[in-house]
């Protein structure tokens, strides 16, 4: 029997030869995003994790039956009735924002096994393809257990399929730099972007956190994700390696350069947040910015230097990002919480602020100022003035509610184009928007639906109907029912 | 009379918020729009103070009794709203 060696590469690299269509309609240009690279060129590609589908398969099939019989073992355990209701929190949050946008991972994958011009990335894709349909399959049946429980984890099979407001910026996301790139660009953007830096840091972390949490069948579940992600996210590393060979080095550190910072936006919200605030106190290993700086700082960055790459040009606003951006969208989805189609917590208490005031010097005076109204409000009953009146304003790039530091960062950015006045969230979004702005500029953000009346009636409820709220499952409400605001410090408590 | 949107950037404020308001409106009346979003929902409020607007950048405020439509701002411009 010959070894997999002898025979790997020419199974995998075996090719038709076109002789009805020429190789440009085969290959269309607007698909594989070839850039003129010939073909012998891209047949040097070579992909890290050698795979076939024989092992393959067996592989994905001990990971299943690991994560089933996990969830089988614990059912009776009924974790959900004594979870903490911030990690109930996140467990939505997540399944909400992940489980259906996986199937778009595999289309995604799709597209790169029909129209990746190396055999190694289309073998790749492949089996890509089949973990995202796992990962879809997976995340929908174990979020579906907990319909019967509570109707806010319908939001796991519903949600890209509305107009929330959370939803609206993770497709504006996955649309840009998932469905509508071509193969070379996209394998770039998410694969090497996205998963190689972003995905390790929400399926570790969480994983980690849900091991804290007592969460073992959701930490089973994520770790079996993330060693699948771990194999085909290398599919961008092998495409980088050639366009920089290729003369191509400022292309591609373009498209990481946009890529990295919509990442670096989107996992503040998916990440950041619960990581931070929603996790209870003593389960918390470690800060959202803690973990940046391992998974991305000092792991992504060490990627980028091996291929010859350069850290992005704002990587001085990235790193100052991480001290404040997560804190501002914290405040906005929880004051904005009846938006949302999980119930927030706010991570407020004494010995959270202390906490968060260690973790982030200068937190009780900026972001805290504004915790400090909010708390009082609560204590003295008045809980109509915790839900602001208005809508925030929205980035034009990365969909989100345009935040800073109270006192200090706060700012809009505005880009009139073709007539249309545009806001952006950062001088990073208005540099994406600018690299390619017939891209971004009929995207309609909430706000510019609400002014041009696609909203109605034209208040608070025509929002939230319009978002899916009240139809598929009520709004959220305050996690801990406001039980922080009143909560003593336990320090007073321990030295009394 | 028309509606007239503007961006509200509250002084010590996280976000920016949407801000309906009238032409016809003087610059006090906006500051006060702007303050029944902001002071006393993620700002203290500073009694004794009177709130002033001036457009993002610039360097000084629109005087109180000026009408919105006599400000040069358009819709959608950021105003930033601070006490005095």
């Amino acid at each position: 029997m010959l070894e997999r060696s002898d025979w790997y590469d020419l199974a995998r690299d075996t090719n038709w030869t076109p002789k009805y269509v020429p190789e440009e309609e085969l290959f269309p240009e607007d698909y594989a995003g070839s850039r003129g690279i010939p073909e012998h060129i891209w047949a040097t590609y070579d992909e890290p994790y050698k795979v076939t589908y024989r092992e393959y398969v067996g592989m994905q099939r001990e990971k299943d039956s690991g994560a089933y019989s996990v969830k089988a073992a614990l059912e009776r355990m009924d974790m959900y009735t004594s979870a903490d209701p911030g990690w109930i929190a996140t467990l939505k949050e997540h399944y909400g924002a992940v489980s259906v946008v996986e199937y778009n991972a595999a289309l995604q994958n799709a597209r790169l096994l029909r129209f990746g011009r190396a055999g190694g990335m289309r073998n790749m894709a492949t089996f890509g393809m089949l973990d995202e349909v796992r990962h879809g399959q997976i995340q929908l049946y174990f979020a579906h257990e907990y319909v019967a429980k509570d109707r806010q984890f319908d939001w796991a099979h519903r949600s890209m399929n509305t107009n929330n407001w959370v939803t609206l910026a993770a497709r504006r996301f996955f649309d840009d730099l998932m469905m509508t790139r071509n193969v070379i660009d996209t394998s770039l953007a998410m694969n090497f972007s996205f998963e190689t830096g972003f995905t390790n840091l929400q399926f570790i972390g969480l994983a980690s956190d849900a091991t804290h949490a007592g969460d073992f069948k959701f930490a089973k579940l994520i770790q079996s994700i993330q060693s699948d992600e771990a194999r085909h996210a290398q599919i961008g590393t092998p495409t980088l390696k050639i366009l920089i060979e290729q003369g191509k080095k400022a292309d591609a550190q373009r498209m990481v350069d946009i890529s990295f910072w919509r990442s670096s936006r989107l996992f503040a919200i998916l990440t950041g947040i619960p990581m931070d605030y929603y996790l209870p106190l003593d389960k918390r290993e470690g800060s959202f910015k803690e973990f940046m700086q391992e998974w991305i700082v000092t792991q992504f960055t060490r990627s980028l230097e091996d291929l010859g790459l350069e850290k992005p040009w704002y990587w001085d606003i990235f790193m100052r990002d991480l001290d404040e951006h997560h804190h501002g969208q914290q405040l906005g989805t929880w004051s904005w919480r009846p938006t949302l189609w999980w119930s927030p917590a706010a991570g407020v208490s004494p010995d959270e602020r202390d906490w968060l005031e260690e973790k982030y010097p200068g937190w009780n005076d900026t972001f805290g100022k504004c915790w400090d109204v909010i708390t009082e409000n609560a204590r003295t009953g008045r809980f109509e003035k915790t839900v602001p009146g208005t809508l925030p304003v929205i980035c034009n790039v990365s969909q989100n509610p345009i935040v800073g530091t109270p006192g200090k960062t706060l700012q809009d950015r505005q880009l009139t184009y073709n007539g249309r006045k545009y806001h952006f969230g950062s001088e990073v979004d208005q540099w994406i928007f600018e690299q390619d702005p017939q891209r971004y500029a009929r995207h309609q953000s909430l706000v510019d639906r609400f002014l041009s009346g696609s909203i109605e009636p034209a208040n608070l409820e025509g929002v939230l109907a319009y978002m899916g709220l009240g139809v598929i499952s009520d709004g959220g409400q305050d996690a801990h029912d406001f039980s922080w605001a009143t909560a003593k410090t336990t320090k007073t408590v321990k030295a009394a | 009379m028309a509606l007239f949107p503007l961006v509200c950037n509250f002084e010590g404020d996280f976000v920016l918020k949407l801000l309906p308001v009238d032409t016809e409106q003087t610059m006090a009346e906006v500051g006060q729009a702007a303050a029944v979003n902001a002071v006393g929902i993620h700002v203290a409020d500073q009694p004794g103070k009177t709130i002033y607007a001036r457009k993002e950048g610039a360097d000084s405020p629109f005087p109180l009794d000026m009408k919105l439509s006599d400000s040069g701002l358009e819709p959608m411009d950021c105003v930033k709203f601070y006490f005095v």
